[in-house]
């Protein structure tokens, strides 16, 4: 599955109900998503960030992700 | 594991210095493009910031940093001892106002039309550290 595919189904498990997007910025690793989904409400950025980057981590610690840029928002 | 050593001076790293920001290289050549992001969105509110260059250590610092504040990634700025972000959120707080709020202080694209020379840039400390890889 290629890490874009991939990448938007780990976060949409982590958060159901999220909308993703996942836009690939360069050479498939370097990623941007946007992340729109109600378990954000009354978080702080960084906690928003955090359960991103949380659901994405197996990536991430192999290497395969190597950038992710993210931007949340609630519905 | 982290080292404790290390992790016991990153944590005085981040109480002695109300901005501190850990990134990819230096302020005045950042190693990553998300380090210069930050760099970028900072440098207007000419605050005194100090600086750490993460890449001599950059594992174990990950390592440090992910048991201080549960993240692993650089860029990270902490103001008065809070971790605020990424790159990402440092420019979205940025464009939203909410980064001056949090450092007191105004952009200078946003400033009055200084009528006196402008001041000379704010010094960045870039407090030396030695890691032992042995």
């Amino acid at each position: 599955m290629a890490l874009v595919d991939d990448v938007k189904t780990l976060i949409e498990e982590a958060l159901p109900g999220s909308t993703v997007e996942v836009v690939d910025e360069g050479g498939g690793d370097h990623l941007r998503v946007n992340v729109t989904a109600s378990q954000f409400d009354g978080l702080s950025l960084i906690d928003q960030h955090k359960l991103v980057k949380t659901a994405v981590r197996e990536r991430s610690d192999t290497g395969e992700l190597h950038s992710l840029s993210i931007k949340t928002a609630t519905p | 594991m982290t080292e404790p050593a290390l992790k016991e001076k990153v944590e005085e790293l981040i109480r002695d210095n109300p901005v501190l920001l850990l990134m990819k290289g230096t302020p005045e050549s950042p190693g990553c493009g998300n380090s210069m992001r930050a760099v970028a969105a900072i440098e207007p509110y000419g605050v005194e910031y100090a600086a750490l260059d993460v890449l001599p250590a950059l594992e174990p610092l990950r390592d440090a940093t992910g048991e201080i504040a549960d993240w692993r990634t650089f860029p990270q700025l902490y103001v008065n001892g809070e971790l605020v972000g990424g790159a990402d959120i440092v420019e979205e707080m940025h464009e939203s106002g909410e980064l001056g709020e949090l450092l007191g202080a105004r952009p200078s694209a946003d400033a009055p039309a200084p009528t006196e020379p402008q001041a000379e840039r704010p010094v960045t400390q870039s407090p030396p550290m030695q890691i032992d890889n042995s």
